[in-house]
């Protein structure tokens, strides 16, 4: 370890909650389509790959244009997905659409190799007053990164009260817990998945613009890594539960970076490893994620209490 | 007497028909002489063999494998550290821990042209999908195909990492060629017989039993836990067969062989022909392999003066694979074996050229399902 004082540790963790609110934002994008459909979506990586292609190719018509474009094309590309594969495999068991899900991720990706050139590197040129970084208190920091901690809140808490004090946050909720038997009291199937495939877009939309102005280089399989270390947050977490899964990608990418800072060189690359090797006894040991086992160990300490209250002493 | 005689050629018949399958086309291309297709009919030997690993696993048990390409990877790496000769691997491996330099250096397993060293490969495949097999047996549904793909993750990264015995991401230097175009199909034939027999042995009956209906397989006492486990473990071995052959074919391999890309082929091969017999593994293998061959060609050589841009095989893939999902998610063989020639019959092609029965609209009528407007007919109503 080469912790030398406290405020290398705080630039340690102020670095590393850029990184993990990411994660939490794609993790719970592919935890609302899990919960919906019963879909883990890879193709989710692709989405993050167009964004990215659009990003580079307007990026001539400055930010303003660049995000906006960048919206609209990777919003409309999740309702595409939607349309053209998914839907008319619906009915479908879940190994069906987890096998769709990667035929679409490399179909996609091929698709970006063909028509992209992929000889020449492309890279979207950073905006040096965003990565800029200027010192707090003996800390470093850059606007990107107090950008991304802003729009992270401020989508987490969007998506709060979207999915709780909205008609169609009910209706998705309910679509979470249990399908069919929303369906049966009215709530219009194709609507909410639609819905739920377009509020995915805009996160991964998000995602994209905060990922590429840090990251930079541009490449067809640019979204597969990211996708793979928010889908084992978000399975530590629970793909289940949509707090469950955010938490999880957040804490995951968290502790990843800080691992990847502090960890001997030779042990850096074993941390994902291990991550995936989780993965694996969490799905034995815990199939719903931590967040049920903390909800489940909670409900039991209420229990206990209402038992000893209700005891005559 | 004759009716006895058709009773055991019936019980070889698939075998039999699939072996002088890869048989024609081994005698085919080996005549043919071209390098070119030489290497393409080793590749689609090699992701066949595969495909036949996968069928006995993820075919019987209907659980989605992603991970039995890093079983062929363990197969390949071990089979390699086994048999590159002393003096090479003195320098290539310096910095191997030692509890694995005394037994890695000294083992020189080149006996009957390699196939000692191709078995040893495929005994350390099943090793660790005798460890794997634990956890992932007890997974169902999405969470077992998440499962595996954290098992194809996690082998991906340890042999890029752990360069002192697998050389990270550099290729390997100094694997003997030991394998040829005909060792492949002898290997082929045995793993047919084997994925063949398992199918129809009892414990694939019981296996099967379970793909169909868990509980009612459970009430007639199957336990799915035991059987899935044996299916796994000889997936592995098949898998890690196939590694070994691989890296002793195409001698300098790395870790970017075994990952996405080759799993992703292989899935697509068994999903087309059709998951559930052996025959759909190999009628899948050998129609992608056709479709990609005639794409790549598209790719290199052109067609009227314009060249399809390089990706194309690997797109006209993927759709492949979306287009036999929708539309007929069995396969090509619907799950069925090859039938006994007696069984066949022609009286369809007699009714199609009398025009009694017409091809189905099934593009049409899915294609209003896509945008939606099938709804509008009253019967499904119920649905929205």
């Amino acid at each position: 370890m080469i912790v030398g004082s406290a405020s290398v540790v705080i630039q340690y963790i102020l670095d590393s909650i850029a990184n993990g609110s990411l994660y939490a934002l794609m993790a719970l994008s592919l935890s609302l389509l899990f919960g919906v459909m019963g879909l883990m979506n890879f193709a989710y990586g692709e989405l993050i790959m167009s964004g990215a292609f659009t990003m580079y190719y307007t990026h001539s018509w400055g930010p303003v244009g660049m995000i906006a474009m960048t919206v609209i094309v990777v919003v409309v590309m999740s309702l595409l997905m939607e349309l053209l594969a998914f839907r008319p495999l619906r009915k479908a068991g879940p190994s069906t659409l987890l096998i769709t899900s990667f035929a679409l991720s490399i179909a996609l990706q091929k698709l970006a190799y063909m028509t992209t050139n992929p000889g020449i590197p492309k890279t979207v040129r950073p905006y040096p007053w965003l990565t800029r970084q200027f010192e707090v208190s003996g800390v470093l920091m850059s606007r990107l990164e107090v950008i991304i901690w802003v729009m992270t809140i401020v989508l987490l808490v969007g998506m709060t009260l979207l999915l709780k004090r909205t008609a169609l946050g009910i209706q998705l909720r309910a679509s979470t817990e249990d399908f069919r038997m929303s369906q049966l009291v009215g709530v219009k199937a194709n609507r909410v998945i639609s819905s739920a495939f377009a509020i995915t877009g805009l996160l991964a939309s998000v995602v994209t613009v905060l990922f590429m102005l840090g990251h930079g280089d541009v490449r067809p399989n640019v979204g597969q890594g990211p996708v793979l270390v928010a889908f084992v947050g978000g399975v530590i977490g629970g793909l289940g539960s949509l707090p469950g899964a955010a938490l999880g990608g957040f804490v995951l990418g968290l502790v990843l970076n800080i691992l990847q800072a502090t960890l001997p060189r030779s042990l850096q690359g074993h941390t994902t490893m291990f991550a995936f090797l989780g993965v694996i006894a969490i799905l034995v040991l815990q199939p719903g994620g931590m967040i049920v086992s903390i909800r489940k160990l909670r409900r039991k300490r209420d229990q206990a209490a209402a038992l000893s209250e209700g005891a005559p002493s | 007497m004759i009716k006895s005689f058709e009773r055991y050629a019936r019980i070889v018949w698939t075998p039999f028909f699939l072996s002088i399958l890869l048989v024609i086309t081994w005698v085919v291309v080996e005549l043919n002489g071209d390098i070119f297709y030489q290497n393409e009919a080793e590749k689609l030997f090699l992701r066949l063999m595969i495909v036949i690993g996968l069928q006995i696993f993820s075919g019987n048990s209907g659980v989605l494998s992603f991970g039995q390409v890093a079983f062929m990877a363990v197969g390949a790496y071990m089979s390699a550290l086994l048999t590159i000769p002393l003096e090479i691997k003195k320098f290539t491996f310096l910095s191997m821990p030692e509890v694995m330099k005394s037994w890695v250096f000294p083992a020189h397993l080149n006996e009957w042209n390699g196939t000692t060293g191709t078995l040893a490969g495929a005994g350390f495949a099943i090793l660790f999908a005798a460890v794997f097999g634990i956890p992932i047996v007890r997974l169902i549904g999405v969470a077992a195909g998440i499962g595996t793909i954290a098992i194809l993750v996690a082998m991906n990264v340890f042999i890029q990492q752990t360069s002192s015995i697998t050389r990270g991401t550099s290729t390997q230097i100094g694997v003997p060629q030991t394998t040829t175009l005909g060792s492949t199909v002898i290997w082929l034939v045995i793993a047919i017989v084997i994925a063949y027999a398992f199918r129809q042995s009892r414990l694939g009956l019981r296996l099967r039993a379970s793909r169909e209906n868990e509980r009612a397989a459970k009430s007639v006492g199957v336990n799915i836990a035991k059987e899935r486990y044996l299916a796994f473990v000889l997936s592995g071995f098949i898998c890690g067969l196939g590694g070994a052959l691989y890296a002793h074919y195409f001698i300098s391999f790395s870790y970017l062989d075994f990952y996405f890309d080759l799993t992703f082929i292989t899935i697509a091969m068994l999903v087309v022909g059709g998951m559930g017999s052996v025959s759909g593994g190999v009628i899948g293998a050998y129609f992608l392999t056709f479709i990609y061959v005639a794409f790549q060609r598209l790719e290199v050589n052109g067609l009227f003066d314009g060249k399809a841009p390089s990706g194309t095989a690997d797109l006209v893939l993927a759709l492949a694979l979306l287009l036999t999902l929708i539309y007929r998610p069995k396969g090509i063989t619907g799950g069925k074996e090859i039938p006994f020639p007696t069984d066949w019959s022609f009286r369809w092609v007699g009714r199609l050229l009398r025009g009694e029965i017409r091809p189905k609209a099934h593009s049409l009528s899915e294609g209003l399902k896509v945008l939606g407007l099938d709804r509008l007919s009253s019967k499904d109503k119920g649905q929205r």
